[in-house]
């Protein structure tokens, strides 16, 4: 898994590759971590995860904590559909904004 | 289907996923269901490894194997860690899956994922060993 840190004005983009589980986890944490801090505005660009367990969703839960908080806002791109079906049944997904592309992350974020 | 054996550390989580992939995948489980069971089997080798293993200093294997019963796959993990039965603790609740995300409790969601994911799971302690047992019906 790789993460990349990328900042569009106040607007802090959390890009992931790879996959998220018990091994790669306390590095998505960290990073998502040092994004909340700088930023109460947040994308989190998926579309290159293939695969998310309970471990991802405890970052998930991390993130919308911390951006609750600061009353920011959260956006979720390019989300598979297995891991929607998964965010669904633990029904995280009512709490998160999910969008297509990174464009549309990037309207929602500025209007926030 | 051959046995596999996989050290009991999180580096080996990627392997067990396949593993459990190309089983679905030789019996022609769908997209989904694969999805699911490499899920189910994720957060089980996940809990073996954190908390049968690393957190009383433990080094040992991951036994992974496969057949197909009554037209039904059974994927069965071992582990020689302590007698340790998911299915003891208790699990979140629709009450407890439709809280809000800053009250909830976190704990349980990874067994929750894996009972939901398959269309069986079953645990027992045989031969000094953790047998857990995940079933997908075949079409």
């Amino acid at each position: 898994m790789e993460v990349t840190i990328k900042d569009f004005d106040e607007i802090t983009i959390l890009e992931v590759k790879g996959n998220i589980d018990s091994k790669t986890a306390p590095e998505f944490e960290r990073n998502a971590k040092l994004a909340t801090d700088k930023s109460e505005k947040i994308g989190l660009e998926l579309s290159q995860v293939e695969f998310m367990s309970s471990a991802g969703l405890r970052v998930l839960l991390m993130i919308y904590r911390n951006i609750k908080a600061q009353n920011g806002r959260v956006v979720l791109i390019g989300v598979s559909e297995e891991i929607q079906d998964v965010m669904s049944t633990t029904g995280f997904i009512n709490f998160f904004t999910i969008v297509e592309t990174l464009d549309e992350a990037l309207t929602v974020l500025k209007q926030a | 289907m051959e046995t596999k054996s996989f050290p009991g550390t999180v580096d080996s989580l990627d392997s067990i996923r396949e593993y459990a992939g190309q089983v679905a995948n030789e019996v022609g489980l769908s997209k989904k269901p694969t999805y699911a069971l490499k899920l189910a089997v994720d957060e089980i080798a996940t809990n073996i490894i954190l908390y049968g293993f690393e957190r009383v200093g433990m080094e040992g294997t991951i036994e992974m194997s496969s057949e197909v019963v009554d037209g039904k796959l059974m994927l069965v993990i071992e582990d020689a860690a302590a007698p340790f039965d998911p299915l003891a603790r208790e699990l979140p609740n629709e009450e407890d899956l439709t809280q809000t995300l800053e009250e909830r409790e976190i704990g349980g969601l990874g067994i929750f994922l894996t009972i939901n994911g398959v269309d069986e799971f079953r645990y027992e302690f045989k031969d000094g060993k953790n047998r857990n047992i995940f079933v997908m019906n075949l079409e």
